[in-house]
């Protein structure tokens, strides 16, 4: 389809942190993807709003304290969407799973389309992922269309 | 209406033609900050992809917006006004605009809708966010609306040579090809950097990022739009960029390369291409003000050129 060949070439990236230790958020924000590979070559831009979110990247195991802003971010961000979970943590909760102030991992609040795991991950993973993302929200646009 | 008319509204350069040129201003804007900063930046056609990504999305409504109307009728309001004010204005050789007599008066309502769109649905979407960003844009308004006015004054004083005012863009043209372009008089230098100065002020490009500087506000007035009404705002956006691009050309430069309305209209891009640099430029060298440092800026040094230039016009 023409359109969702045309509107993958636009994705725009939000972040959610909960309660990851940062190591995955600076490798998103500061190494990986904005000076280093500049990810505005593929069209991708970080957005402050979660209604403006194409592609939801997640870091953090979901601790105790930020479950609530997560369900609550979740609604916010419209379809046809894709989440990607970041480190192992958002993945499986990692060396924190099973902790009393655990709630996690993301699987439990919505269905996670890709993982991208490391402890924190290489730039490189991250690129695979979004790459890999944007062929998942391609097919999502279609789907949102038809029905 | 002739047919000819029709098609300038329309298609070329009116319509069509101002939408993808505008968005394909924004990108050119956006690869030139990239390359300032030593990125590669996006693709040439990036913002046409963006507008079109938003058609696709769904469009959200928040449960706690004050005015749900006004939330869905801002985006339109403020990308009408720019669809007026593009039929409005005259490209030099290319069309003559609607040739009315003080279209001028017109632009400057025009001009400001936008602003008023931003205020409108960013109001009106109950986020607070959304609520800080629209005092900034409103303060921000007063402060800069007074600059663009003298600026006015001024262009039209100097084209009427004496004989009053001239208050409409064609004619402002036309003065300007017979007795060179106002860029070349020194007592518009001043009005020139005022000019540059709205420009930046009303693009909200940095020094002048303060209603919706990511850093504090996010999104700002944007906050809480998704799809469609987002992708209307964008479009606003690059057809604001090409608007006064055009005016600063019809304004000061207005010259055109030959007698064939083809060339005049790539003579026409290639200037606005080299403005969008400057921007650009200025783009990436400058960081944000606050918005008080900006209001005393805004008051004191474009409305000081502005003001020098038109006691100069008047007296000497």
């Amino acid at each position: 389809m023409l359109l969702s060949k045309y509107a993958t070439k636009s994705p725009w990236l939000f972040r959610i942190n909960t309660g990851s230790c940062n190591g995955c958020d600076v490798e998103l924000a500061t190494t990986a993807l904005i000076p280093r590979f500049d990810v505005e070559r593929l069209g991708c831009k970080y957005t402050g709003s979660p209604k403006h979110a194409d592609i939801v990247l997640i870091t953090g195991p979901v601790t105790a304290r930020s479950e609530n802003y997560l369900k609550r971010m979740l609604v916010e961000i419209p379809e046809p969407r894709v989440i990607v979970a970041i480190g192992i943590c958002a993945i499986s909760g990692g060396v924190f799973k099973d902790s009393y102030s655990i709630r996690g991992p993301v699987d439990k609040y919505v269905d996670v389309d890709v993982n991208v795991s490391g402890c924190p991950v290489r730039p490189q993973s991250i690129l695979d992922g979004v790459a890999k993302a944007i062929e998942i929200w391609k097919e999502k646009i279609e789907q949102f269309h038809e029905g | 209406m002739s047919a000819s008319q029709i098609f300038n509204f329309f298609i070329c350069p009116g319509g069509i033609f101002a939408i993808f040129f505008g968005l394909v201003l924004v990108s050119l804007e956006r690869i030139a900050v990239a390359r300032f900063q030593g990125r590669v930046g996006p693709p040439i056609f990036q913002n046409i992809f963006d507008v079109i990504k938003l058609i696709t999305k769904e469009v959200m409504i928040p449960k706690d917006a004050t005015n749900r109307f006004f939330f869905l009728l801002a985006p339109v309001f403020g990308f009408a006004g720019m669809v007026a004010a593009v039929s409005v204005i005259p490209v030099a050789g290319v069309s003559s605009g609607l040739g009315a007599n003080s279209d001028l008066i017109v632009l400057i309502y025009l001009l400001a809708l936008p602003a008023v769109s931003h205020i409108l649905g960013g109001s009106s979407s109950g986020s607070t966010y959304s609520a800080v960003s629209v005092s900034r844009e409103v303060v921000l308004m007063f402060a800069y609306e007074i600059t663009f006015i003298i600026v006015i004054f001024t262009v039209a004083l100097a084209a009427g040579n004496g004989n009053g005012a001239v208050f409409s863009l064609q004619q402002i043209v036309d003065y300007q090809l017979t007795n060179g372009s106002f860029i070349s008089d020194p007592r518009m230098l001043p009005a020139l950097f005022a000019f540059l100065i709205f420009m930046l002020a009303t693009l909200e490009v940095p020094p002048f990022h303060i209603a919706e500087n990511d850093a504090d506000v996010i999104k700002g007035y944007l906050m809480e739009y998704s799809g469609r009404p987002l992708a209307l705002f964008e479009m606003t956006h690059a057809l604001k960029l090409l608007v006064l691009i055009t005016v600063l050309q019809i304004f000061f430069f207005p010259g055109i390369a030959a007698n064939n309305p083809v060339a005049n209209l790539l003579w026409y891009m290639f200037k606005s291409g080299v403005i969008v640099f400057l921007i650009a430029l200025i783009h990436a060298c400058m960081a944000s003000f606050r918005v008080d440092q900006a209001f005393k800026f805004l008051l004191t040094v474009p409305v000081v050129l502005a003001l020098a230039s038109l006691g100069m016009v008047l007296f000497l």
